[in-house]
């Protein structure tokens, strides 16, 4: 991965249709991506995602706003102008071309001499391990093999941007864990920036370098798959990524870059702040802490004291559902490295939050 | 385990046999009868008196009924032609746009033919053509072309347009994707996928153009006979089974050509 910038967009917008009818599927979209980056586009269906790909791509004119691709700008270039092919939800192989025939038609389209498309071809069919089935067609062909032959034909023109959107959607959960390893090993031999659209947040965390959280048309947070597990800066991005506990406690001292908090039971506990956000001491904030980074401990070393209420038990790890001093639900997430006794309802637990983990949201 | 409630069906009505018996007896009778006295040695069409195909060479030795033939396969074919590139045009220009407003009147123009009276349709053209024939003294095939053209359309148009509404537009955006100019996409892609539409219209169009006989004999003038106004003119004389083997050569020909539209329409499995 190198620091120069593939893509650059700049307070990108899209409205569709007019006056009353006039729907805005992005506003003032500002984002960066860089070159050999695998870049992720996460958010519920219907936030612009797909709409933000197609702007790229070039299928749809933005409303306002720049983009730039390779540091030039694209403004009134069509799709077949791009230096961009896309992997389409669907696929769209042509059904009446072979399988080497879809591949080859990027560059066969680029004016290449017929010796270069059919030797990217072989290579592409190779790189997908789909030698074998050259000469089918697509109808003939299975869903992860469609899925191969619309990867190596967006490759196989060697574009600077790969864009993706749900490639993965329309398969099964085995086959879809096996694309995903796929993907990643397509993107690192070749070195194309991918761009991947996404609502699977697993997904997301997995396979990319780095994340855009979108929702309703925006961009509510960009950072590095842990930067927005651990980090999240708004409610929404740690609601839709993970499991969260949400607790909302007043502010006792602030320092650069965080915040003392007073914890249910008063011990305070340090929290870290997002950029450029400073409450004042006295402030009630929205906190969150992930179940996982909170420890059942002896009464000596804890932070606070929950109740336990329920609990569920799943093999590696067991949920335990709390109930703090002030009425608020807390839920620990408990590794089962010990074979300890489940506990019963009522016992009085012990917590313990791992240092620095505590995070408050801007709101 | 008798309660089982059995769903309504149209099979179970009285009578429902007979009628579908007396149905198919209408509609192939007569038919079976024509074929059957084409091959009558005798010059009877309700007297038996052996197999023969002397009737049919008797057509095909029958000068007139060559140039008719021919009169009406040249015409069909040109008027199935342009009807079809000119049926392409439209189902591509109604089908593959944004909506735009007055779409459903267009379609309905474009289709006139189907929901006006063909007889009306002929006196109009009656009409229109002598006029034009008064004022250019130009007599000749062009009109029936046109108006066989004109009649065609929308039975080219109805299977290119339902073809078309097939096709998954990403095809073209993926197209456009990998470098293809509009002109590439509609050449590499939609033209070769809409190729079925586009034989199914241009067959049916050329079957309706053969068939017509209402159309033909308003337009026409001397000595443009088509093979069905044609044999019109001859059943108000004296019919010889010779009828019944050109009516006999001209329901095969028809039967391959909309046999074969079948064929190019037909869902694949
Ligand atoms: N061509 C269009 N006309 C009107 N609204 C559209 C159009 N395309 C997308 N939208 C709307 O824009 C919003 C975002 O759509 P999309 O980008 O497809 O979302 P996502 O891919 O994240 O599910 C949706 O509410 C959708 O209905
Ligand atoms: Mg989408």
């Amino acid at each position: 991965m190198s620091d120069r910038p593939e893509i650059e967009i700049a307070g990108l917008g899209k409205t569709f249709g007019q006056g009353a009818n006039a729907f805005t599927a992005l506003q003032d979209i500002d984002l960066t991506i860089d070159t050999g980056e695998f870049f992720t586009l996460l958010g519920p269906s219907g936030c612009g995602k797909t709409t933000l790909l197609r702007l790229i791509a070039g299928f749809e004119a933005p409303t306002k706003g720049s983009l730039r691709i390779g540091g030039e700008e694209v403004a009134g270039k069509g799709p077949n102008e791009r230096p961009v092919n896309t992997v389409f939800q669907n696929y769209a192989l042509f059904p009446h071309m072979t399988v080497a025939q879809n591949i080859g038609f990027g560059l066969k389209m680029l004016g290449k001499p017929r010796a270069e498309v059919d030797k990217t071809t072989k290579e592409m069919l190779a790189l997908v391990r789909m030698e074998a089935m050259a000469d089918r067609k697509p109808s003939e062909i299975s869903g992860g093999q469609q899925q191969r032959v619309a990867l190596a034909r967006a490759l196989a023109p060697r574009p600077r941007v790969l864009l993706l959107d749900e490639p993965l959607s329309a398969l099964d959960l085995k086959l879809r864990k096996e694309m995903q390893g796929e993907l990643k090993r397509l993107q690192t031999e070749t070195g194309i920036t991918f761009v991947f659209v996404t609502h699977d947040q697993e997904e997301a965390l997995t396979m990319s370098d780095r994340i855009a959280v979108m929702s309703a048309g925006k961009i509510l947070q960009l950072g590095s798959p842990s930067e927005i597990y651990h980090r999240p800066s708004v409610r929404f991005v740690a609601d839709f990524i993970g499991e969260t506990n949400f607790l909302d406690l007043p502010v006792t001292a602030v320092e650069s870059g965080k915040a003392t908090v007073a914890l249910p039971g008063g011990t305070q506990a340090e929290a870290s702040l997002p950029d450029g956000l400073t409450p004042a001491v006295g402030d009630t904030v929205t906190t969150v802490i992930r179940p996982e980074q909170a420890q059942v401990v002896a009464p000596a070393e804890a932070d606070m004291t929950g109740t336990l209420e329920s609990h569920v038990f799943f093999g590696t790890d067991t949920y335990l559902h709390l109930r703090l001093p002030g009425g608020e639900p807390f839920t620990l997430r408990r590794q089962n490295t010990v074979l300890a006794d489940e506990p019963e309802p009522g016992t009085e637990m012990p917590i313990r939050l791992t240092p620095g983990a505590l995070r408050i949201l801007r709101e | 385990m008798s309660a089982v409630v059995k769903p309504f069906s149209v099979r179970r009505l009285p009578g429902f046999g007979a009628i579908a018996i007396l149905t198919f007896v209408l509609l192939y009778l007569p038919i079976v009868i024509l074929v059957f006295y084409s091959f009558n040695a005798g010059q009877s069409q309700s007297n038996f008196e052996g197999f023969s195909l002397r009737w049919y060479a008797a057509a095909f030795a029958n000068e007139q009924v060559q140039e008719v033939s021919v009169r009406s396969l040249w015409l069909a074919a040109a008027a199935a032609g342009i009807a079809t590139v000119l049926a392409t045009l439209a189902a591509l220009g109604t089908t593959r746009v944004a909506r735009f407003p007055g779409q459903t009147m267009i379609y309905a123009l474009i289709n006139q033919p189907l929901m006006v009276p063909e007889v009306v349709t002929g006196i109009a053209l009656l009409i229109f053509v002598a006029f034009l024939k008064v004022q250019t003294g130009y007599t000749g095939m062009g009109y029936l072309v046109a108006s066989h053209t004109a009649f065609c359309i929308p039975f080219a148009y109805l299977p290119i347009r339902a073809r078309l509404e097939t096709l998954d537009p990403t095809l073209e955006s993926a197209a456009a994707d990998l470098y293809a100019s509009p002109v590439q996409a509609f050449r590499f892609i939609t033209l070769p996928l809409l190729v079925p539409g586009i034989l199914a219209g241009f067959m049916l169009s050329f079957v309706i153009s053969l068939d017509t006989v209402v159309i033909t004999e308003f337009v026409k003038s001397a000595g443009q006979d088509t093979l069905p106004t044609y044999m019109l003119g001859q059943l108000r004389r004296v019919v010889t089974p010779e009828m019944n083997a050109i009516a006999t050569l001209f329901l095969a020909l028809s039967l391959v050509i909309v046999t074969a539209f079948f064929l190019l329409t037909r869902k694949r499995g």
